[in-house]
């Protein structure tokens, strides 16, 4: 079963687990599986619209899933998720 | 409150100063004690993705964190927050720092002044990232 590792913001959502093992064959079934039982984790993932959240990078082990097929992307076992908080800004508005 | 050990200091200060008249950015890694007593012990520069004008905007390269993250898990630290400067500006906590950060972390904001460190300060945003709260900052003094 994959893995996901989830960011210390996140935890408090996810029963203060610092990664989770779960069921799914794609990275979308993953996240979907992290989100069953933690249903609050789902409006810091997923927009009102379904889709993953601008400021959320996910990766599988080193590829981020985006360069990948996305949510559609495979998972197996051993592999890890990231979820990664896009973190930017600046002095310019 | 966050403590920033000595090296990680120089090592945010360098990082800043090198990347002047840019914005710098990265991760700052250490340990909790609850949950507001945080020492960073770790500072890592990362590279500013940023695809535009870099004097007064920063992202974070998403690989560079990722590495951090690893880094931290691979050492037992835990990821506190972020770093940036301001090139010749103040240490304040910008509209665009605070519509793209995340809750929980501390962000640290470097005033470099003429390549030079003219200050710094400390914010955490609120779960709706609608305001940004200052948080207690403690670094050692050059």
């Amino acid at each position: 079963m994959p893995k996901i590792l989830i960011p210390t913001p996140l935890r408090q959502y996810a029963g203060g687990a610092k990664e989770v093992e779960v069921a799914g064959a794609t990275v979308g079934e993953a996240l979907a599986e992290l989100m069953t039982g933690h249903e609050s984790l789902r409006k810091h993932l997923y927009s009102d619209e379904g889709r993953l959240r601008s400021f959320v990078n996910v990766y599988l082990n080193d590829e981020d899933i985006r360069f990948l097929d996305r949510e559609a992307t495979a998972v197996g076992e051993g592999d890890t998720l990231s979820i990664v908080p896009s973190i930017a800004g600046g002095r310019g508005a | 409150m966050l403590t920033i050990t000595p090296e990680a200091w120089r090592t945010m200060v360098a990082h800043a100063r090198e990347a002047y008249p840019r914005e710098c950015c990265g991760v700052l890694l250490g340990t909790l004690a609850g949950e507001d007593e945080r020492t960073a012990t770790v500072a890592v520069a990362c590279r500013n993705a940023y695809e535009g004008e870099r004097r007064d905007r920063f992202v974070i390269d998403p690989s560079d964190q990722l590495a951090a993250q690893k880094r931290a898990r691979a050492e037992d630290l835990e990821v506190l927050g972020f770093f940036h400067s301001h090139p010749d500006e103040e240490a304040y906590f910008s509209a665009t720092d605070l519509a793209h950060s995340w809750p929980w972390y501390s962000n640290v904001v470097l005033s470099v002044r003429g390549g030079a460190l003219a200050g710094a300060a400390c914010f955490r945003a609120d779960e709706a990232r609608t305001r940004a709260e200052p948080e207690g900052l403690a670094y050692p003094v050059e």
